[in-house]
């Protein structure tokens, strides 16, 4: 709808009527930030009365949580880097969201993000900054294409994607773990690791930037923010991130308005695929440096709390992403330093999905922030208005 | 090769499927009301995992299987109603919420045996507990027949038995087809009278029960106590057998077999020369196959009937997710 705005001329009712949609636009944005911070909140609530219940002292060990991160300057780095790879997840998974799909993919697309950027690093080592981007670049066309497989299935033979996603995840576990241990593996190591990556297609670490050790957190955090906005633009700026809003919205109308639902579909999968083996080649030249075996361990399903979290407003995932790998570090701190184990964070975790999911709740919650409104006068048709507060 | 069909059809390969098919059929089995009815059903893994952990709890306390096996059904049950909550009275999507009950279900299993046994990795510390197995006289001493029939755990004949039920259910009893008509056509069934909601919940809840007894039987039969993450995705294939049976009582077991097929031939080709990680791939890849031909067969036949079907599209999650 914004093109057509842009396209005829500005009449004072028309300046007036975009004037409104930026004001709920920029309302939405300042919504979905709080509801992100009230989830968090009520969320760490259960997981403090959960802690409490089994006898723990839950003070000391939330404690532990919310202020691990910040004890040691290499907690942070691994809080940086953690939300690097988290935030790009969630970018991956809000994009088919968006769209009305959900695709459970993002785990296989980091094992093979993670393979071909490794294998590309080690055997075609290349000069300066070649040697960075060619492995990313091809990380994320092959994450593409492990996407665009189930996406395309799903769109033009109906084929459920919750199951292929994960059959495929599966595969691509065991696939990778097989090349590692039989072809990969370094000579006379001590775990089933490859070598490390020549330094040329590494991410340069942050330690050295910032003169303090911050583990193994890089450079690729700076891009996070870069990316972000670029999803934000996709979604919102070009034809193609209309055409998946409309489908999301309503796939028959978007049909019916000449929109290539199934192509729309297919295509979301695939684009949310580059960005998770995105994620896979930040582990491999960024975090580890190296191939090692199970990169991953349910990386993929955190893209999904990342996302719910943010509402899929790709401009609000950096900063879910941030708050939720702090929770993940806290998680380890706490499992360190208290007793109480880092499952009290799959229970947080679990709590974000379900609050989010219930839409009853909001709905309570939504007509409560809408009363009051109602007489003002302004007829504001659920469309652009309340879509464009998706993301 | 001929060492290679000399397992494929040895009695032990072909017992050892039977046992491996048990935990899924159940689980598929129950997950097969819950679509029929029309909800997607993806905590199976999670009330298998909750029913392995109480049951391994109880058992391993109580010293009794048979409360065990209670506990697991109730505990199974819960997780199902647990979705049906989400999905069906706080209007959350069913794969998403789904995840989190999964995801809630790991952590509190972990949660549960850490605080009540002092361990995260299992309750094998409180001894071994397993359901009884049962030798059936005379089939017991025919050759291969016996070996395959005979000597299984009680919860392997109960998953056959709750197949067969099943499948009788859907087909001739009148709660069987209300369940398919909440499926196939919840207005319809509505306007005549029907509690969809209702309905829905019993298939959830049933589901839930029957996933919980697959997990008995993995930590009360396929292993004598509880080991965190037991049920390693056993109940997301389940859900794959379910499509790729094409939602059909007959293709569910078939799909079950041929999953269970697979998994015992990976464990049997573990003495030959091939990749372990490969093989151990050929369930996953092998589903993923079968579904993509299945729904390839099956999209070629629809569009020879209708003009233009469209992929039905999630509406709920993008439309209503914004907070």
């Amino acid at each position: 709808m914004s093109e057509t705005m842009t396209v005829e001329p500005s009449t004072p009712d028309r300046t007036a009527a975009r004037n409104e949609l930026r004001r709920t636009r920029r309302r939405e944005l300042v919504w979905d930030i709080g509801a992100t911070v009230l989830t968090i909140l009520m969320a760490l609530a259960v997981g403090f009365v959960a802690t409490l219940a089994v006898g723990k002292d839950p003070i000391e060990a939330f404690s532990a949580m919310l202020t691990g991160p910040f004890s040691r300057s290499i907690r942070i780095g691994r809080w940086l880097e953690d939300a690097t790879t988290i935030t790009l997840l969630g970018l991956s998974v809000a994009i088919p969201f968006r769209a009305g799909q959900v695709s459970l993919g993002a785990e296989g697309q980091i094992f093979i993000g993670a393979l071909v950027a490794g294998t590309l690093s080690i055997h075609l080592a290349m000069p300066g900054l070649a040697g960075l981007l060619i492995p990313a670049a091809a990380a994320m066309l092959a994450g593409y294409v492990l996407g665009l497989l189930p996406g395309a299935m799903k769109a033009y033979w109906g084929a459920n994607e919750i199951v292929s996603t994960l059959m495929l995840n599966a595969v691509m576990v065991r696939v990778y773990a097989w090349l590692l241990t039989s072809y990969l593996m370094a000579d006379g190591a001590t775990i089933v690791a490859s070598e490390y990556l020549p330094s040329s297609s590494r991410f340069n670490p942050l330690s050295d930037l910032f003169g303090t050790d911050l583990g193994r957190a890089n450079v690729l955090l700076f891009a996070v923010p870069v990316i972000a906005c670029g999803v934000w633009l996709l979604l919102m700026r070009t034809p193609f991130g209309y055409e998946m809003r409309m489908v999301g919205a309503n796939a028959r109308f978007a049909t019916y308005g000449g929109v290539g639902s199934r192509r729309v579909i297919a295509m979301s999968y695939a684009v949310g695929g580059a960005i998770a083996g995105l994620a896979g080649a930040h582990l491999v030249q960024g975090t580890n440096g190296r191939m090692i075996l199970g990169i991953s361990a349910g990386l993929g399903f955190e893209g999904i709390v990342v996302a719910l979290l943010a509402r899929n407003n790709p401009l609000v995932i950096p900063l879910a992403g941030l708050g939720y790998s702090y929770l993940r570090v806290g998680g380890d701190v706490m499992e360190q330093d208290a007793s109480v184990g880092n499952e009290i964070v799959y229970i947080i975790q679990a709590t974000v999905i379900l609050l989010v999911t219930a839409q009853a709740a909001h709905a309570l919650l939504r007509r409560r922030r809408h009363r009051g409104k109602a007489d003002v006068g302004g007829v504001a048709p659920p469309t652009e208005a309340s879509t464009a507060g998706v993301g | 090769m001929g060492e290679f069909l000399g397992v494929l059809f040895s009695a032990a390969f072909l017992a050892s499927v039977v046992r491996v098919v048990t935990p899924v059929l159940f689980a598929a089995t129950g997950g097969l009301l819950s679509e029929v009815a029309g909800v997607p059903n993806i905590v199976l893994e999670g009330a298998m995992l909750a029913g392995a952990c109480a049951g391994g709890l109880v058992a391993g306390y109580t010293g009794n299987t048979g409360l065990g096996l209670l506990a697991a059904i109730a505990a199974g049950t819960l997780v199902g109603l647990a979705l049906g909550v989400m999905h069906l009275d706080l209007g959350a999507d069913a794969i998403i919420s789904g995840i989190g009950i999964n995801l809630l279900v790991t952590g509190a299993t972990v949660f549960a045996v850490f605080s009540l046994v002092g361990e995260k990795s299992g309750t094998s510390t409180l001894g071994s507990h397993s359901l009884p197995v049962i030798d059936i006289p005379l089939i017991e001493s025919i050759p291969v027949v016996g070996r395959v029939v005979s000597g299984q755990s009680i919860l392997t004949y109960a998953a056959f038995a709750v197949w067969f039920a099943v499948t009788v259910m859907l087909r001739r009893t009148r709660f069987g087809t209300h369940l398919l008509a909440c499926g196939e056509a919840p207005e319809a069934a509505r306007s005549v009278g029907l509690d969809v909601r209702r309905l829905r919940y019993s298939a959830v809840a049933i589901s839930g029960a029957l996933s919980g007894c697959g997990g008995a039987f993995l930590s009360m039969g396929y292993v004598s106590y509880f080991v965190r993450d037991m049920t390693a995705g056993r109940g997301f294939i389940a859900v794959a057998a379910i499509f790729l049976g094409a939602k059909k009582p007959v293709g569910t077991l078939l799909a079950c077999l041929l999953f269970a097929a697979t998994e015992a031939l990976a464990i049997r080709l573990g003495n030959f020369d091939v990749p372990s990680q490969l093989v151990s791939a050929i369930p996953y890849a092998t589903t993923f196959v079968a579904l993509g031909f299945f729904a390839w067969n099956g999209s070629r036949n629809r569009t020879s009937t209708f003009a233009e079907p469209t992929p039905e599209a999630d509406v709920s999650l993008s439309a209503e997710t914004p907070g």
